[in-house]
């Protein structure tokens, strides 16, 4: 499998870059795969707002949230989102957020 | 500019949608947009148009492969700035259409058409795919590009044709007859209405990668993909994954489709299903989903001998039994599915015999029944 290193770490990733070990996450991996993914500068509280919504549904869920489900609960509209994660929720957000791959036809 | 990797979001226009199809119209068409007449088909795969200012127009059909190169389009680009003034549009089925204005401009489009050969024999752009007769199979990815396929497409789709051929350039069935086909039961496509559907199927459980599931899957989403209801999570050495129960698995792969940990594609178990009798239009009977007739043939690439076989025979029985414009469906329906067994020679097997929740209405409540 790819690896990819992040802030002087490796990780494993799969072809699309999703990471691999879901319990090797941290803020620095976000931080650092943001700059890899095209997110200029350090991520703002409305990014970590949205990541760790993400993160605290996954873990009580056990599946990512659903979009109309994350806009409500976190108030920005889908949008926004894309504003600050121009790859959309799932392949910009839930990557960064350290979740698998989003699955079906997709 | 080009694109700038580092500043992706620079210069970026989006959501522009298609170019108006007025943009790309030949001028006859343009000019009586709306004001066709009445039309007919002068030789297969040829017709006319005639509006009411008296202008007509010529279309010639030719098959197309689909799935073609950038060169393949090219030499249509060619065809079409030497005959059709730069013109050219595809089907809904695939096929590519040339128009002119002019009946003298007719005969040369189309003898150029019919020289064309690829370097292997088979024609580029052969003539037909119009009226009471064949037309083009709407196909899938396949092996080519799919990961759920459980068969082939393009490969079916040219071993079948093949067969099939002479009846792309004629018109002498009792109907048209829609043959479509979907390399899993995603269906993607028209199996589920057209005469004639080959299916790609399973007939074995998914193997589930303990090791790797809960990091590649949504557990949750497994569980709730599943028609049966024979997934379950469970906890395999310490590590979260899913248990399933094959008594209750149907091999529909809807599992996969979600979960990259549970792979079900087997070279034997994977093959082929065919179903009849579906079709869309409301000419006569109403829109049918068409019916599995054939559980399973196995996977016989390249030329899968028997799926082609069984094709034949279906469509040939029809061809020799039905009544004037009876779509395969309505034929079947007319004589009795139990006739339908007994002229085509197809095997009736308990496979068949519908299990899914509400099937009750697909049983017999009748006497009435042919012997």
């Amino acid at each position: 499998m790819p690896q990819l290193e992040v802030e002087g770490k490796a990780y494993e990733v799969d072809e699309d870059g999703f990471l691999q070990e879901l319990d090797k996450w941290s803020r620095d991996f976000a931080q650092g795969y943001a700059a890899i993914e095209g997110i200029e500068g350090v991520l703002t509280e409305e990014h970590w707002k949205l990541i760790d919504y993400i993160r605290n549904y996954y873990t009580q869920f056990g599946i990512a949230p659903m979009i109309r489900k994350m806009c409500k609960d976190t108030g920005l509209s889908l949008k926004q989102i894309y504003e600050l994660f121009p790859s959309g929720p799932a392949k910009g957000a839930c990557k960064l957020a350290g979740l698998s791959k989003p699955t079906g036809c997709v | 500019m080009g694109y700038d990797a580092s500043n992706p979001m620079k210069d970026r226009i989006t959501d522009v949608g298609p170019r108006d199809y007025k943009e790309f119209l030949p001028p006859v068409i343009k000019r009586n947009f709306g004001k066709w007449l009445y039309h007919e088909i002068l030789e297969p795969g040829v017709l006319v148009h005639v509006s009411a200012a008296g202008e007509k127009v010529y279309t010639v059909r030719v098959g197309g492969a689909r799935l073609m190169s950038i060169t393949h389009i090219r030499e249509i680009c060619d065809i079409a700035d030497k005959h059709c003034d730069g013109y050219v549009r595809w089907t809904t089925r695939n096929n590519i259409e040339f128009m002119v204005d002019d009946e003298a401009k007719l005969k040369p489009l189309m003898e150029d058409l019919e020289k064309r050969k690829f370097a292997g024999g088979s024609l580029k752009f052969p003539r037909g795919g119009t009226g009471a007769g064949l037309t083009n199979i709407v196909h899938t990815q396949g092996w080519l590009h799919c990961h759920t396929a459980a068969t082939d497409a393009s490969g079916v789709v040219k071993a079948v044709m093949d067969e099939l051929y002479d009846d792309f350039g004629r018109m002498r069935f009792p109907a048209h007859v829609r043959i479509s086909l979907a390399c899993c039961l995603n269906m993607c496509g028209a199996v589920h209405c057209s005469d004639i559907a080959i299916l790609g199927v399973h007939r074995k459980p998914p193997m589930v990668d303990n090791e790797y599931l809960a990091n590649m899957c949504e557990i949750p989403l497994a569980v709730a993909a599943c028609p049966t209801g024979a997934i379950k999570p469970a906890t395999v050495e310490g590590k979260k994954s899913v248990a399933v129960n094959d008594e209750k698995c149907m091999y529909c792969g809807n599992c996969f489709t979600m979960c990259p940990s549970m792979p079900l594609a087997d070279e034997e178990g994977s093959g082929v299903a065919i179903l009849v009798g579906g079709k869309l239009s409301n000419r006569i009977s109403v829109p049918m989903f068409s019916k599995v007739v054939v559980p399973f043939l196995p996977n016989e690439p390249p030329r899968w001998p028997q799926t082609v076989e069984a094709i034949k025979k279906i469509l040939y029985t029809y061809v020799e039994d039905a009544k004037k414009y009876e779509r395969l469906g309505d034929w079947a329906a007319r004589i009795g599915w139990e006739r339908f067994f007994e002229k085509t020679g197809l095997p009736f097997t308990e496979h068949l015999i519908d299990d899914y929740r509400f099937a009750y209405t697909t049983w017999r409540t009748s006497t009435q029944f042919k012997f």
